[in-house]
């Protein structure tokens, strides 16, 4: 049971690194793929309302971090305060300018999508800076975190822009395929590979936390796993539903 | 444990909490009356007027939405950053329902209201609907998650001391049939709905006190789903908050005690706390704790009052199109549900202190070991963060009600766009 406990929470915590990390890696692209107030709006209306369906990963993997390994996420989220503040709050800056574009406000709604894009992988590299360093629930020191904040900061980049080749067009869609290449079926492969880099590097990061040592009692998991796994073909399957929708349809912004 | 690191956490969890409430009520209400209208423009084969009302409610449904959403991320995390203690002590219990919550309820709500925005005018009109009510349904259903963990913070059940000192689960049915989470439901549900059945009559109501056109009456029918809403609202709210007021004798006599301002007996149970759990003080915040109840009640009264007149007034439609002062009062009422929904939260919050877990586990006992310093960061980062939120999104909020029941400017057509076939 705590095996299958452990798979679920990375597994959650993978889907969110792949796909979250991609919006976020969109977001933070935005003043070089969108050079005037229309294509940041159609470079926005990309992750709009996808990352919706993104950031469930990272709830449901908190969720079950809670619920499955109550107190090593307690020691976890304390002792990593001052990284998960500016990880929330880049995070919230973030969702709240997508919201607001998407309900007709301002192009200043874009900035704030992508300044919280910065902020919350940031964040993000110093998160998992922190948890490959000797103890997982003391923030990384300075050196080690800033190089390793450096390399997430470059890997979600790298995977927005195969993100962007995929889901952009027109002009955007150029300047992203000038960096991603035209080769490997228009920014797949590129997108392939930093999905693989992000999955392990999401791996390596959690396989520090002594997470089979922390489990919850058998009554607790007894009711959250079997419950969990039953429900994950129907979440995969609208999943698939909406990104079938979205590769379909093409996108507008708002049907608000 | 620095005292004023519980005194910061407090806040933070208070303000986060009281911010993610304002939002959700409002939340949970409009989806049922999003999710009846459009039960009713399908079955009536699309009639243009039924349609329209779904977009002008969906519209601001869909906006209300965000904080609530982003609120609640930081209400996730905010249990182990500030208050790891609670996680150490009883997470074994309550870290269950927390977990379900997002991984059977939030996480299907989220995905599915992403499918009911893309699948306008592109879905068969059937499976649009039976979108819509997976996220009603779930968001009921998380509703009922979150206070399964209240409730259990409230009144304690399902649980046992394990070997080290520490709860953990062992009777998961008497968990989630706790009478305390069951009964908050309840009320919730009514205030919810109320909350949303007075957003939708006063919005109307400021259409038609402006004279905005309405000549397939959209307005006067929205006006009537909300006052028709409210009364059935009201009289859910009302019962089940009447009972819990009847079970809080028994489950926290302290509250009742300090709400009915009975000193002896406040006196004889503080004795009684005292010879049980060793010296303290156990009784909860006196003004505040009975300040929201009477708060909540007067309110109560007076939504009571307003909504009865407004049944009557509602049914005559010259009335109804043409009382203007009476549409100045609708308007005036939108704020008093919130007002009342916080009010109780208040009293059942504050009103348990200085108890997290009522009986088990005290609420200095339950907070993270971070200095004070590193808790004013936090705080000082979130608090006013949300206030921007907050303002920013109701700013948002009014300037779409202002607007109206127009429809939106078409966006100009992807490249990749086919032409969207309309499926009503």
């Amino acid at each position: 049971m705590e095996t299958l406990a452990v798979a679920l929470l990375g597994f959650f915590f993978v889907g969110y690194v792949v796909l979250g990390g991609a919006d976020l890696g969109l977001g933070m692209l935005l003043p070089y793929l969108g050079r005037n107030r229309e294509e940041r709006h159609r470079t926005v209306s990309a992750i709009w309302p996808l990352f919706l369906a993104n950031e469930v990963w990272l709830v449901a993997a908190a969720g079950l971090f809670i619920g499955a390994f109550p107190t090593l996420e307690g020691e976890v989220f304390s002792g990593l305060m001052v990284v998960f503040v500016p990880l929330l709050a880049g995070w919230m800056i973030r969702d709240a300018g997508l919201w607001w574009r998407a309900a007709g406000s301002g192009p200043a709604a874009d900035w704030l999508v992508c300044g919280g894009s910065w902020l919350a992988a940031g964040g993000w590299g110093w998160l998992i800076a922190s948890l490959l360093n000797d103890s997982p629930t003391e923030p990384t020191s300075l050196g080690l975190g800033a190089v390793t904040t450096l390399f997430v900061l470059l890997l979600f980049l790298a995977h927005g822009l195969g993100f962007a080749a995929l889901r952009l067009t027109g002009t955007p869609l150029a300047r992203a395929l000038r960096l991603t290449g035209r080769g490997g079926r228009g920014g797949r492969h590129s997108l392939l590979l930093t999905s693989l880099v992000s999955a392990t590097l999401a791996v390596l990061a959690g396989a520090r936390l002594p997470l089979s040592e922390h489990a919850a009692s058998d009554t607790a998991l007894t009711l959250i796993v079997p419950l969990s796994l039953a429900a994950l073909p129907l979440l995969l399957a609208a999943h698939l539903w909406l990104w079938r929708l979205v590769s379909r349809t093409g996108f507008r912004l708002s049907s608000l | 444990m620095e005292s004023q690191t519980v005194e910061l956490a407090r806040w933070q969890f208070a303000l986060t909490a009281g911010g993610h409430f304002l939002f959700v009520s409002l939340t949970l209400g409009l989806a049922t009356v999003l999710a009846v209208l459009q039960t009713r423009a399908t079955l009536r084969g699309g009639q243009p007027v039924h349609l329209r009302m779904v977009r002008f409610w969906g519209r601001l449904y869909v906006i209300n939405y965000a904080v609530g959403i982003v609120t609640g991320l930081v209400m996730e995390f905010q249990f182990g950053m500030a208050w790891s203690g609670l996680g150490t002590y009883a997470g074994d219990v309550f870290g269950s329902s927390l977990a379900l919550e997002t991984v059977l309820a939030f996480f299907v709500e989220s995905t599915f209201l992403a499918l009911w925005l893309l699948g306008w005018g592109r879905f068969n009109k059937w499976v649009h609907l039976g979108v819509l009510w997976v996220v009603t349904l779930t968001a009921y259903l998380s509703a009922y998650w979150v206070l399964v963990t209240n409730g259990f913070l409230n009144r304690p059940a399902g649980h046992a001391r394990g070997a080290d000192g520490r709860l953990v689960l062992s009777d998961t049915s008497a968990m989630l049939t706790n009478p305390n989470a069951l009964l908050a439901f309840g009320h919730i549900l009514g205030g919810a709905l109320l909350t949303a059945a007075l957003f939708v009559a006063g919005v109307s109501a400021y259409h038609l006190r402006r004279g905005t056109a309405d000549e397939d009456g959209l307005l006067r029918r929205s006006l009537r789903v909300g006052v028709f809403t409210a009364l059935p609202a009201l009289l859910l709210t009302v019962a089940f908050g009447g009972i819990q007021f009847g079970e809080i004798e028994e489950w926290q006599p302290l509250k009742a005690a300090v709400f009915n301002e009975d000193n002896a007996e406040v006196v004889r149970l503080q004795a009684e706390m005292v010879r049980e759990f060793g010296p303290g003080n156990y009784v909860p915040p006196e003004a505040l704790t009975r300040g929201a109840g009477l708060l909540m009640l007067m309110v109560f009264g007076v939504l009571t009052l307003a909504v009865l007149v407004s049944v009557v007034l509602v049914s005559v439609r010259r009335w109804a199109v043409g009382a203007r002062r009476w549409h100045l009062v609708l308007m005036a009422l939108v704020p008093l549900p919130f007002v009342a929904m916080t009010a109780g939260w208040v009293f059942r919050e504050a009103g348990r202190q200085p108890w997290v877990v009522y009986g088990l586990l005290r609420t200095e006992d339950a907070v993270s070991h971070v200095t004070a310093g590193r808790m004013w960061l936090s705080l000082a980062v979130f608090v006013p963060l949300f206030a921007v939120l907050t303002v920013g999104n109701w700013w948002v909020l009014l300037r779409a009600v202002r607007q109206g029941p127009v429809e939106p400017e078409p966006e100009r057509a992807e490249p990749t766009e086919p032409t969207a076939a309309v499926a009503y």
